[in-house]
């Protein structure tokens, strides 16, 4: 899963970063509103997390662009405004989500996996695939009832491919929400994880569907 | 209790004008009697003149007294007890027998003054005063000495019964001038105590300024009191704004320091401390001026805050129902509304089961006033608890958030706008929260 995290602190943003590196998220952090909002309107992101108070443009302004050029990342608002005018005006111009600062970073990251999982269309908080599950609500991953360890590249590919069980998920679609905008990608470094997934979960669960992707499919 | 006089301005006014009203009326009484006293010694002397006149027919030009003619007109010289005559001359003294010592007068004008009488007063021998005139006749037997006298209580008795009504008809006047000089006091100092009835209103927030259509002596004091007011709020609104803008400055490093410290339990408490007391004092900070000319349509307002408050508790499955009665407006700020509104909607969702109703409409007995109705099927608050409820910091040093503080914020915003909060049980079982607004006139 991909974050964009769009936030001016010095201090907080790259602290906040850090901290859903930690729970195996990429994350590409913009100190402004307008490259923020650039990002958003160009790159594919899992969700964003968007800080009102911004220099260059402020946070409902570039919701508000986001939303008028159809981007339908869900979007987490987190600003130090409290007042429940904030919130209305944050939710009208399309937010998913509002957290206010100081937060608990468990909380953040919690209610980012249910935003990313609604996004995706699920209802329930804990997905599976033939013996593989995924508790969105912790991150965890298990193998017929056993905790699954996995880096953070094998986390952020295997729960895109759960995410979007069955569906075919592009190569490039999958990179972009592997790698952080500034990473330096090896073209067979994805081949590289799915391979060390497939040893992991099962040869047979991820399918490669040749000149498109990957497939995560149900087992019949 | 006169030092209490003297200290309001309508005593010292009053007592100074009553105090004029006397001196000029005393004046006027003793000016009066003195012209009347006048008048009467006037009139007292014409006839002692004509008493004398009769004497001096008795007398021929040598001095003789004829008295055969004088006794013929013994009954013009009586005029009653205690009036006496005498004619001193050559021929001796003829007169009444208990003629009064007399004082010598002034001296008569030299000249052709001679021949008139003057004034003589003096006293009888019984000590009564009398009033007298002398006319001094050259003869050709010597000097004759014609004196007519009357006692003073001839002049004394229609004084006094003069003056009796008079001062009776004074001291009316003197009545008639304090009363009036009280009314015109009430009815001058009438817009001052209006300025002081508005200025306690603009205190108690039930106004924003004071009347400037006063008499033109108040005008400025009215305008000064204006600018003032506007001045007072200025600075609240600006102490306000520092305090959030405080507040909101410390959120961000406060969110900076909680992500940081968030392994070590002890540090995580103190920054969760610190939050808390930013989060009390910015809600405060924002409950300290209502702004009375407001005007926010309640309907939009309501749907807004259903629609978020929705999405906040989205993984819960709350449903909420609104039933508000269409173009509602109320006198109350749109930020301060959604406090009070987004309030209890959040602390309605939080606790529901799973339903949460929320209700507006005029008050069916007053058309001045908006009933908001927030009720849930939660777990309530027991009556024992309520008023606890609605004191302000209850929650404060408690970790879990609850209904307390919201609901104290609330109470407190509505009660600056002239409304109130009160809890009871709804009919799903859980906490009905009312909140009475001032309706704005559609």
């Amino acid at each position: 899963m991909r974050i964009l995290l769009v936030e001016d602190d010095r201090d907080l943003g790259p602290a906040i970063a850090r901290a859903l590196r930690d729970e195996h998220f990429a994350v590409d952090l913009a100190d402004n509103g307008i490259d923020g909002g650039h990002l958003g309107e160009t790159e594919a992101f899992d969700a964003a997390v968007l800080d009102l108070g911004l220099p260059g443009k402020d946070g409902v302004s570039v919701l508000r662009a986001w939303r008028a050029a159809d981007r339908r990342l869900p979007v987490l608002v987190l600003t130090a405004r409290d007042g429940w005018s904030d919130k209305v005006s944050a939710f009208k111009a399309g937010a998913d989500d509002f957290l206010m600062k100081p937060f608990r970073v468990e909380e953040l990251v919690m209610r980012l996996r249910a935003m990313v999982r609604r996004a995706a269309g699920h209802a329930q908080p804990r997905l599976t695939c033939g013996p593989l599950a995924f508790d969105t609500q912790t991150g965890q991953f298990e193998l017929e009832g056993l905790p699954l360890k996995l880096t953070a590249f094998e986390w952020r590919v295997l729960s895109q491919l759960m995410l979007r069980k069955n569906a075919v998920i592009e190569r490039l679609d999958l990179l972009e929400r592997v790698y952080e905008g500034d990473a330096d990608v090896d073209s067979n470094s994805l081949e590289v994880i799915v391979g060390r997934l497939r040893r992991k979960i099962g040869a047979t669960l991820i399918e490669t569907v040749r000149g498109r992707g990957y497939r995560l499919a149900e087992p019949r | 209790m006169i030092r209490r006089w003297f200290a309001s301005l309508y005593g010292r006014m009053l007592a100074l004008s009553a105090a004029a009203t006397l001196i000029a009326l005393g004046l006027a009484g003793w000016t009066m009697s003195g012209v009347l006293e006048r008048f009467v010694i006037e009139g007292l002397d014409r006839r002692l003149d004509s008493q004398i006149a009769i004497l001096s027919g008795s007398v021929d030009a040598a001095g003789h007294v004829d008295r055969r003619w004088l006794a013929e007109r013994q009954g013009a010289l009586a005029e009653g007890p205690g009036w006496r005559w005498r004619i001193a001359g050559p021929d001796g003294t003829i007169g009444s027998a208990d003629f009064p010592v007399l004082a010598d007068g002034p001296p008569g004008p030299p000249g052709p003054d001679q021949g008139r009488p003057r004034p003589r007063d003096g006293a009888a021998e019984n000590g009564v005063a009398v009033h007298a005139r002398e006319l001094v006749l050259q003869t050709g037997g010597g000097t004759v000495r014609l004196t007519a006298a009357a006692p003073r209580d001839v002049i004394a008795r229609p004084i006094r019964g003069a003056v009796a009504p008079l001062l009776a008809a004074l001291a009316a006047l003197a009545l008639v001038l304090v009363t009036a000089s009280w009314a015109q006091l009430r009815l001058g100092l009438a817009p001052l105590r209006r300025l002081r009835d508005e200025v306690a209103a603009i205190r108690a927030g039930q106004r924003s300024r004071v009347d400037e259509d006063v008499p033109s002596e108040l005008r400025g004091l009215a305008e000064e009191l204006n600018a003032l007011t506007e001045a007072n709020a200025a600075a609240l609104a600006g102490a306000r704004q520092s305090a959030a803008n405080l507040a909101h400055a410390l959120k961000t490093p406060v969110a900076a320091l909680a992500i940081a410290l968030r392994r070590d339990p002890d540090l995580a408490a103190q920054v969760a401390r610190i939050d808390a007391t930013i989060r009390h004092h910015l809600a405060r900070a924002r409950v300290q001026a209502a702004d009375q000319r407001a005007s926010t349509a309640l309907a939009p307002a309501v749907d807004d805050l259903v629609a978020t408050v929705a999405r906040l508790h989205g993984g819960r499955g709350i449903a909420i129902a609104t039933r508000i009665e269409p173009g509602i407006a109320v006198a109350v700020d749109a930020h301060d509304l959604d406090e009070m509104i987004g309030n209890l909607l959040d602390n309605a969702a939080k606790f529901a089961r799973q339903r949460v109703a929320v209700t507006a409409e005029r008050d069916a007995g007053d058309a001045r006033t908006v009933r908001i109705v927030v009720c849930d099927d939660g777990p309530g608050i027991p009556a024992e608890r309520r008023t606890v409820a609605l004191e302000p910091g209850q929650r404060l040093d408690e970790r879990v958030e609850g209904h307390g503080f919201g609901l104290s914020i609330v109470r407190e915003l509505a009660e600056l706008y002239g409304g109130t909060l009160s809890l009871g049980t709804g009919d799903m079982g859980g906490l009905l929260a009312e909140l009475q607004l001032p309706a704005r006139p559609a």
